[in-house]
């Protein structure tokens, strides 16, 4: 997977390769290969939704400008 | 007014009456050279030289005069100008009227003011080509919002409670600044350097976040004058440098402020840039389940179509009459079978599962299924140009006796017998008349 991705870029390459194996007419590999990649983009979106989740933070914007400045 | 003997005399004239709540008025210093502020409305300068206006805020109004010559009157003051005046109040007996007589009148300049270095500083920016510059896109999923708004404000309350009910948890961090008088501008530009910093993804490493990928910068609603820091000059330069997108969230829906204009993205309101920004995390999971069983059932159909292919296949080598394809057939058998237990019953719905069963798949079967597909398109042609019925085309004929048995050799023959002649459109019955072997006399 390319460093640039994305979730809005995986989202799209999902929407592509569902739409080709529902068309069908694939050879066999090619539906591996591109099963193997839905699946992989699958993981990345999941690991990108956990991936937003954090603490709150509230600082003054003194303190932040402190730590910043560390 | 201590006047009860005379209240018996008879009724007091109004004149008169007008005139000692008029006296009483210009005797108590409360109302005698008054600092008062206010708006200026209905503002009306008569040939004769006296100026009427009425002085108005929010809470009330009062009318005025400026006597002919009585001060100096700033050419700048106008209709909607707000002023300070220093007035005493008198009642204008003629009229029964209070109104203010002023002094001296002073315009205070703020919003009309303001308002001038606002359509300056947007003409400016116009002509930089920085209203109409590309804008920044909002990353779908923001890993790390830096929100900079008033330290306990209402407006950061409704944008906690937005994003709790969107997106439970998502990171950010709070700016806390000033967001009116004189210490907001520079206060916001620095939250906003601040949170630039912070979209380094070194130095957010270091305090083990990841960077800051997208700026709110807002409060909420309040008069012209409150909202004004959004309006300047270094606030507004401050967004346009920002690497990352700024969301500008200030006031209300018809708050229009520069920095709306400058802003990669305008929300009307802070509560409007959480719905903008945040998706909703339940909504994009629904997505994932969507896209991973859409997934699942377009890959099945395809494994299916292939098992049916293989299988067609199968059944053409079983009508072939050779033995020597039984190998082959076994070992198409072998793979129909595993792919029939991969697809249909093990994994309609676990995805994980798939895909090993898949790996696995692409290891052997991908491999032993074109090296079937080979052997069985040279089975096939052999088996082709080996079925008697191809030798019959080319005119031979196969004899066999009554029990269906194959005769190849005279020695299976006798004279007079029937037997049945196969051409390669029919049969035909016939009688054996006479047999030579090869090397045998004709008598």
């Amino acid at each position: 997977m390319s460093e640039e991705m994305n979730y809005s870029k995986a989202i799209e390459r999902l929407e592509e390769i569902v739409q080709a194996l529902e068309r069908g007419g694939i050879p066999l590999d090619e539906t591996l290969k591109l099963y193997d990649e839905g699946a992989k983009l699958l993981d990345f979106c999941q690991q990108e939704l956990a991936s937003a989740e954090g603490k709150l933070n509230e600082m003054r914007l003194s303190d932040i400008e402190m730590k910043l400045s560390e | 007014m201590s006047r009860g003997s005379e209240l018996t005399t008879g009724p007091i004239p109004v004149g008169q009456f007008v005139n000692l709540v008029r006296n009483t008025l210009r005797n108590d210093k409360i109302f005698q050279n008054q600092v008062i502020t206010g708006e200026i409305t209905q503002w009306k300068q008569y040939p004769n030289g006296h100026t009427y206006f009425t002085l108005r805020d929010s809470d009330g109004q009062i009318s005025a005069v400026i006597w002919k010559g009585r001060c100096h009157i700033d050419p700048i003051i106008e209709e909607g100008s707000v002023v300070v005046v220093i007035a005493n109040l008198d009642l204008y007996a003629k009229a029964g009227k209070i109104q203010l007589v002023v002094n001296k009148i002073e315009p205070v300049n703020k919003l009309g003011l303001l308002e001038e270095q606002k359509k300056l500083l947007i003409e400016a920016l116009r002509n930089e080509g920085l209203l109409d510059r590309p804008r920044m896109t909002l990353p779908m999923i923001p890993k790390h919002i830096a929100i900079i708004t008033g330290t306990g404000s209402a407006a950061l309350a409704d944008m906690n409670r937005l994003i709790e009910n969107r997106w439970p948890g998502l990171r950010r961090t709070i700016i806390g600044v000033t967001v009116q008088g004189e210490n907001a501008p520079n206060e916001i530009v620095r939250a906003i350097l601040a949170a630039g910093k912070l979209s380094n993804p070194t130095i957010a490493m270091k305090l083990d976040l990841p960077p800051v990928d997208l700026i709110i910068v807002g409060r909420g609603g309040g008069a012209p004058e409150d909202l004004w820091a959004f309006n300047l000059e270094p606030v507004v330069r401050a967004i346009i440098a920002s690497n990352i997108p700024v969301v500008s969230a200030v006031g209300h829906e018809s708050d229009l402020l520069v920095s709306d204009l400058v802003a990669d993205i305008r929300a009307s309101t802070p509560s409007n840039a959480i719905e903008r920004c945040v998706p909703e995390y339940d909504y994009q999971q629904q997505l994932s389940i969507h896209f991973s069983e859409r997934l699942d059932e377009a890959t099945n159909r395809l494994f299916l179509d292939w098992r049916n292919r293989i299988q067609l296949i199968q059944s053409r080598l079983l009508n072939a009459p050779l033995k020597g394809v039984y190998n082959a057939n076994q070992h198409i058998s072998n793979l129909s079978s595993r792919l029939s237990n991969a697809v249909i019953g093990k994994f309609s719905n676990a995805r994980k599962k798939l895909q090993f069963l898949c790996n696995t798949m692409q290891l052997s079967m991908q491999k032993s299924l074109a090296n079937e597909t080979t052997k069985l398109a040279v089975i096939e042609s052999s088996l082709n140009s080996a079925h008697p019925r191809n030798v019959l085309e080319r005119g031979y004929s196969m004899i066999t006796d009554g029990t269906g048995e194959l005769v190849s050799k005279t020695k299976d023959l006798a004279k007079g017998q029937q037997v049945i002649l196969a051409l390669s459109d029919g049969s035909a019955k016939a009688t054996i008349d006479e047999i030579k072997k090869i090397g045998e006399n004709n008598e």
